[in-house]
């Protein structure tokens, strides 16, 4: 309970005031003469029990009556489950409109159902309340009521995946920091489980949230990626299948390939069926290798998209890709760059992958020509050299040298998975101050690129690490001559509407990046109540609710209904007792 | 028409002259409404003859001896009353006490009333006497019936002031010494006594053959609670105290008061006594008329 009126409440010292009158009262009473005493006494005697009660009984009602009056002008406020008026509160409505609220279930679209809920929460906040909007971007809208609901109207499915347990993280610690009585979050998503697998959201205490219940599951597949490599499309599915549904049948996948960079292509269309696969827990996970039309091998860059038949979620039934195939690098190892790589270069001149040329010096520590446009530099086995080598760079502008030698450790190199983990047994530290670190060991440069000078850490020999006898060492190689050297990055995803955007550096296009929503959106199987209850907070925090239940709950935590009127009758009625009491004489 | 003072408000009455004064007014207006005397057993007695003189009236002349000796001779009686009245009044501190400054004081209205009653008594050739009492007897006259009486017991209530404790019983105990004869007597009294002990004087003096009457005297405020709301009521005559809500206490109050009156006159009428209630707000005719 509250109060309006909080200094209102020092009047309950009046309560006294009863009992301290009927003490000063008792303490000088008139005196009188008055004769028949003996009749007062034997009156007294008789009437002393219920004297003494009704004395009782009515320093009982005076006391009550001040005390409800008091109480009355405080104005309180108490707790009320309906209707009402609500303390002044903070609230974030967290609207998920990710992809997956795009899924149309029993005939309705997901996101329909969350705005209409976002709107009653926004329609039943008051003036005094502090209210923002929270989409699938994350970011925080303040506004008016008419604009918030404005806001709620024009929102359509996004492209961006909600990590709903980082967003009530960020709205319970917004509305906490307010100085405000309530302090709530409404969850209106579809509660993808997901959504929910990041850990668990630190709720500071006082900060309610209050989320509604998700729908049924629904059997949903979409394209999670597509990679190209050696003349084939490797496409995975993800998705869902609804509880009790039928077991996953095999789908067909269809590729288009062509425009891109140079319209003059024309389209090709290639076809597979991909075959289910199980991810437990209701989410499926399968994949596909369609094998390229041969005319999509020639050099350049490629823009394709994977398409599936419609289903209930749209927004992952066709995904864009992109690769390049790269003409040939003309390559040429000096000597000193070891029998390793020449061996790997031999294999890639067999492959056409490489030709002879001078595009291309791979040196081991000798002082490359200062004619080649891209070099590749080994530092030189022989540790004496290492200053003349580091002198060379200098020379060359490449902010990079090779300084004390470090410690044993694994390769991590993200761009190159085959790669990933091989061991490295001697290497000397890449010292330098800024450019591309392309790979590590124990945390420190192995592989970086300035320009157009590549520097490795270590020699690619078996001495010093086990590189040359991995089986990714011959595509390394290619990939350092035809695309790392040369300043080319691997395509990249990302989130966002489906398409494909290139970077380029000068003329040249280096990279490419192909946004889609993330693949995780196509699951669809909802969280079970307790994983939300244990992921937004905790149980004492977190309601999950029907639209009906939460519309009640809504702003419940501080919903108050002005007691005075209640306690203004109950004053009245006491008065009465008062009366009927002090003026029964019997 | 000029109002009979019997019927006034014993205050307004008693604002007009003294004792004397009050008590004839009102004996005079009450005599002239009875129609009949109120106290029974009176006569007179034959006494001496005496020749006749002219003037004489007829019907006392002695028939016999006129027709015996041819002589008229008058036959002259001496009035005499076979009753003797004692008025004992109540003179006590508690009776010195009035409810409000407007009304008389139960002394006041008592002295009048036995002055009243007095009058009536002597007027009707009733040898009347007067003691007055509170915790012993201070004042007594004994019952006469000559001229002068009734001055003398006027005189004695006026000098006979208001008393300290009243211990009736005591009084009353020595009062049968001094009431040899039978006759009637009249205690007023507003009886803040004990009534066993009383009862057992009063009962003695039935015992030996008197009439016996009871004004009892109360103030209207004594029978009806009132006052301040929280008062302490202290008794006159004992100091004795009680700090009251008079509001709150008045219906248990005078429900008490009610049981007493009952009481005493239950008591009363189990032994012959004649008990009358009087509350000195009441005229004097109506309270005298008690009597009849």
């Amino acid at each position: 309970m509250s109060f309006l009126h909080p200094l209102a409440l020092l009047g309950l010292a009046a309560a006294a005031i009863p009992a301290l009158l009927h003490l000063l009262q008792r303490r000088v009473p008139p005196e009188l003469d008055f004769p028949p005493v003996r009749y007062l006494s034997a009156a007294e005697r008789e009437s002393a029990r219920r004297l003494k009660l009704r004395h009782l009984l009515l320093l009982v009602l005076r006391t009550a009556l001040i005390v409800v009056i008091v109480l009355a002008a405080a104005r309180p406020l108490i707790p009320l489950r309906g209707g009402g008026a609500h303390q002044p509160t903070a609230v974030v409505i967290i609207l998920d409109n990710s992809p997956s609220a795009g899924a149309v279930v029993s005939g309705g679209s997901v996101l329909d159902r969350l705005r209409v809920a976002a709107r009653s929460s926004v329609a039943r906040a008051t003036s005094g309340d502090r209210v923002w909007l929270m989409l699938c971007d994350g970011v925080l809208r303040a506004g008016t009521r008419e604009a918030l609901l404005a806001i709620i109207d024009s929102t359509h499915a996004g492209w961006q995946r909600l990590d709903l347990v980082d967003a009530v993280g960020g709205a319970a610690r917004t509305v906490d920091a307010q100085p405000l009585p309530g302090r709530e979050v409404h969850v209106l998503s579809d509660l993808q489980r997901t959504a929910l697998a990041s850990g668990h959201a630190d709720v500071p205490r006082g900060v309610h949230i209050l989320a509604l219940e998700p729908g049924s599951t629904v059997t949903n597949r979409g394209i999670a990626s597509v990679t190209v490599s050696e003349g084939a499309a490797v496409i995975e599915l993800s998705g869902s299948t609804a509880a009790g549904g039928d077991l996953p049948q095999p789908v067909p996948v269809t590729i288009r390939i062509g425009g891109g960079a140079r319209r003059d292509r024309g389209e090709i269309a290639a076809r597979g069926l991909a075959t289910p696969g199980g991810g437990g827990g209701g989410s499926t996970r399968s994949a596909v290798t369609v094998s390229l039309p041969v005319q999509s091998l020639a050099p350049g860059w490629w823009l394709g998209e994977a398409a599936l038949e419609p289903d209930e979620l749209r927004a992952d039934d066709r995904r864009p890709f992109a690769w390049r195939v790269a003409p040939a690098a003309g390559v040429t190892a000096t000597p000193g760059a070891g029998a390793f790589v020449a061996a790997a270069l031999a294999v890639l001149q067999e492959g056409r992958r490489v030709i002879e040329g001078r595009d291309v010096v791979i040196s081991g520590g000798e002082a490359a020509p200062p004619t080649a446009p891209h070099a590749i530099l080994q530092p030189p086995a022989d540790p004496a050299l290492v200053g003349q080598a580091n002198r060379a760079l200098a020379t060359r502008g490449v902010p990079w040298h090779w300084g004390q030698v470090g410690t044993p450790g694994n390769i991590a190199v993200p761009q190159l998975p085959a790669l990933d983990g091989t061991p490295v047994a001697r290497r000397y530290r890449l010292q330098g101050a800024s450019d591309e670190v392309l790979a590590t060991v124990n945390d420190e440069p192995w592989l970086v690129r300035s320009g157009n000078v590549v520097l490795l850490g270590s020699r690619l020999d078996t001495a010093w690490t086990a590189l040359p006898t991995a089986p990714g060492f011959v595509p390394f190689i290619d990939a350092l001559v035809n695309r790392i050297v040369v300043g080319e990055a691997a395509v990249n995803s990302a989130e966002g509407a489906p398409r494909v955007e290139f970077r380029t550096r000068g003329t040249d296009t280096v990279g490419a990046t192909v946004f889609g929503p993330d693949p995780r959106e196509s699951d669809l199987t909802p969280a079970t109540p307790a994983l939300v209850t244990a992921a937004l907070g905790g149980r004492d925090r977190v309601e999950v609710l029907s639209a009906n239940a939460l519309s009640a709950e809504r702003f419940a935590g501080t919903r108050r209904a002005d007691a005075s009127a209640i306690l203004l009758v109950l004053a009245l009625l006491l008065a009465a007792i008062e009366l009927a009491v002090a003026t029964r004489t019997r | 028409m000029a109002q009979r003072l019997d019927l006034l408000d014993p205050a307004e009455v008693a604002r007009l002259g003294g004792i004397e004064i009050v008590a004839e007014g009102v004996v005079e207006g009450f005599l002239a409404g009875v129609h009949r005397s109120p106290f029974r057993g009176f006569s007179v007695e034959f006494t001496e003859h005496r020749a006749y003189q002219a003037g004489d009236e007829l019907r006392y002349l002695d028939w016999r001896i006129l027709g015996r000796s041819d002589r008229l001779f008058v036959k002259q009686f001496e009035e005499e009353t076979n009753l003797r009245a004692m008025i004992l009044l109540d003179a006590s501190r508690s009776m010195a006490w009035q409810g409000t400054p407007e009304r008389l004081t139960k002394r006041a209205y008592a002295d009048r009333l036995a002055a009243a009653l007095a009058l009536i008594l002597l007027r009707q050739r009733d040898a009347t006497g007067l003691v007055t009492f509170d915790e012993r007897v201070r004042q007594v006259i004994p019952a006469r019936v000559k001229a002068g009486q009734w001055t003398r017991i006027v005189r004695g209530l006026l000098e006979t002031p208001d008393g300290q404790g009243t211990a009736a019983h005591a009084a009353l105990q020595r009062l049968t010494a001094l009431l040899a004869r039978r006759g009637m007597v009249v205690l007023v009294s507003d009886l803040l006594f004990d009534r066993e002990l009383a009862l057992v004087a009063l009962r003695y003096l039935r015992h030996r053959g008197h009439q016996v009457i009871v004004f009892h005297l109360m103030d209207p405020a004594e029978v009806r609670l009132s006052g301040p709301p929280e008062v302490r009521f202290r008794d006159p005559e004992s100091s004795v105290s009680v700090v009251v809500r008079p509001r709150e206490l008045a219906r248990a109050y005078a429900d008490t008061v009610q049981r007493e009156i009952a009481a005493w006159r239950k008591a009363c009428r189990r032994h012959g006594i004649s008990y009358h209630h009087v509350q000195t707000d009441m005229p004097f005719g109506l309270a005298l008329r008690l009597l009849t």
